[in-house]
């Protein structure tokens, strides 16, 4: 461990140099061992926000919520962590296109990955954020957006920082038609036209979304790619033991593409779904 | 100097050591194959098969708890067919000897899978599972009822040559009684423990944590537990028995050897440290060697004295 990093809000940075970087890609996650006692006994998932290859480092950010995380907040640079990794399937990165990266809270920082991993003279990346406040976006990472010179849009539930509201309301607006390169963001117009591939003004490059965040925000996500016609990754987040696809603790619902429900483990055949396949309510 | 002998003789089978893994913790054992040469293993313990395809409980299935973790999956498997047709084949590459745990719902079902378990391919073993908590019917029922677990060993008795294992639930008043009960049936080998039922709440939701309420509880908390069933069921019945239930090291796994086990199932310690099975081993031969024992089998038992 090199880092380990409050900065605000509860949210810690943790640069670690090991094996893991050197096939880690945007969306996988690292399975972490808090601490060497029985209490707490499970790893801790976190996915991976960046990874530097030629120095072996990645860099993982957490929120501390628990017994676990606090547990984290101890480590010290120079100590050594039991870190199994990189485990789970990612994000697509395409090599074209229009990508927008739609973020809630700290869903942002498997966004990241994805987002440096992302060339950027061959697709146009936007990245939709929305959080509780101002001060929670400033703590998490807005700095690290801008030193990462992307476009990007914010939504705060209390107004206090961007459009005043829900991040999808950023999302609405940037895949209606009438306003595909996403300019009146903030004006947040009504949803696009069902089956419509949206096009970028120059009218040649098809959008993709990827989105990380709570359940719900990813729910009304995959509902406004759907109606748009734009395909959708999304991240998915469950409590897990093993985090290799052995305990069957972090199960979620998909419905192949013959319509049929079934079983798919978020730590090894996600964390990254396709939003369109993901069942999101197994009781309705 | 000689190494340790680590064989181990259960019924009718023998092992090239003690150390297992426990079913529902290793996959169909492929997962962990990652980490270690799963042939490495005493054997495997595949996850528990019902005869239809069963999708399990709703998220979250899982919880932690002070020193283990509940879980609620509710023997999510393929299916009978799926796993003769898809699963046992690739078990048959991995080059261990594989423990089949089945699950049913009427003594048919019972009877219908141990038929179908061919004995002649890596399936060392049935263990039969009278002990699952996680589902309304069946499971537990069958588990706590000595009639009903007699009635289940005796209908799969009559349909396989292969070993069977009973697993004992963990969740009843008299245990011995239990494991007299499935040695009247016509069990082989008793394994013991299944998970405690138990669950938690959400103190900010005020609601149970877990998607099915209540879910079995493993890891070390529940290991005085385990050591103190294989110490009563070893004076009681004349069964080998495979001690399981909180072993995440090798001393736990010395532990229950010495309360009378003859070998040792690793569960939910396979989640926090994958190489856990193969430390315990080597602990094992580690321990038998400092204290002059030759054989790992000495030392089954030796709390009795």
């Amino acid at each position: 461990m090199l880092e380990n990093r409050s900065l605000g809000s509860a949210i810690y940075r943790l640069v670690l140099k090991g094996a893991v970087a050197a096939t880690a890609r945007p969306g996988q996650f690292v399975h972490v061992q808090v601490g060497t006692a029985t209490d707490p006994l499970l790893r801790r998932p976190f996915s991976i926000a960046g990874i530097d290859r030629p120095k072996g480092e990645v860099t993982i950010y957490y929120r501390v919520t628990g017994r676990g995380t606090a547990l984290l907040t101890r480590v010290r640079a120079g100590e050594t962590l039991s870190v199994i990794g990189p485990v789970g399937k990612g994000f697509t990165v395409p090599a074209a296109g229009e990508l927008l990266l739609v973020a809630g809270g700290i869903g942002l920082f498997p966004l990241l990955a994805l987002l440096a991993a992302v060339d950027r003279l061959a697709v146009r990346v936007k990245v939709l954020w929305g959080g509780e406040n101002r001060r929670f976006l400033e703590d998490v990472g807005r700095a690290t957006l801008f030193q990462m010179g992307v476009d990007y849009a914010v939504a705060t539930v209390d107004g206090s920082m961007g459009h005043p509201g829900l991040v999808t309301d950023l999302l609405q607006a940037a895949l209606a038609p009438e306003t595909a390169a996403g300019q009146q963001a903030e004006s947040a117009p009504s949803g696009g036209q069902a089956g419509a591939l949206v096009k970028s003004p120059e009218g040649r490059t098809a959008i993709t979304v990827a989105a990380c965040g709570p359940k719900g925000m990813l729910q009304a996500v995959a509902a406004c790619c759907g109606r748009a016609g734009v395909p959708v990754e999304v991240s998915l987040e469950e409590r897990m033991a093993c985090g290799i696809g052995a305990c069957l603790g972090c199960a979620c619902l998909v419905r192949t593409a013959e319509g049929t429900p079934v079983r798919r483990r978020v730590c090894k055949d996600g964390p990254v779904f396709d939003g369109r396949e993901v069942v999101w309510d197994e009781t309705g | 100097m000689k190494p340790v002998d680590l064989t181990t003789r259960l019924a009718g089978l023998t092992l090239k050591n003690p150390v297992m893994t426990a079913s529902g913790t290793y996959g169909f054992g492929e997962e962990y194959a990652a980490f270690y040469d799963p042939s490495r293993l005493g054997a495997i313990t595949v996850k528990g098969i019902t005869p239809l395809p069963r999708r399990g409980n709703p998220a979250p299935r899982v919880v932690e708890t002070p020193s283990g973790m509940l879980n609620a999956v509710g023997l999510e498997n393929p299916g009978l067919d799926e796993f003769l047709t898809t699963y046992l084949p690739r078990l048959e590459k991995l080059k261990t000897p594989v423990i089949v745990n089945i699950s049913g719902f009427s003594l048919d079902d019972y009877a219908l899978m141990a038929a179908a378990l061919p004995e002649d391919s890596c399936i060392a073993a049935v263990e039969v599972n009278i002990s699952c908590p996680n589902i309304k019917q069946g499971g537990l029922a069958f588990g706590t009822d000595p009639k009903s677990a007699e009635a289940v060993l005796s209908a799969t008795r009559k349909n396989t040559k292969l070993p069977l294992i009973a697993k004992l639930s963990p969740n009843v008043t008299d245990i011995v009684t239990l494991a007299k009960a499935v040695e009247n049936g016509g069990a082989d080998i008793i394994s013991l423990i299944n998970t405690l039922l138990g669950m938690r709440i959400d103190i900010k939701t005020r609601k149970p944590v877990l998607g099915n309420i209540m879910g079995g509880l493993s890891g070390p908390a529940v290991l005085p537990v385990a050591v103190r069933m294989v110490y009563q069921v070893y004076q009681a019945v004349r069964l080998p028995i495979i001690g399981m239930g909180g072993i995440s090291t090798w001393q736990d796994a010395v532990e229950f050897m010495l309360a009378g086990a003859s070998a040792v199932s690793v569960g939910t310690a396979n989640f926090v440290n994958p190489l856990a099975p193969l430390e315990i081993i080597d602990g094992l031969a580690e321990y038998c060697r400092q204290n002059g024992f030759t054989a790992v089998r000495e030392i089954v038992g030796l709390a009795h004295r």
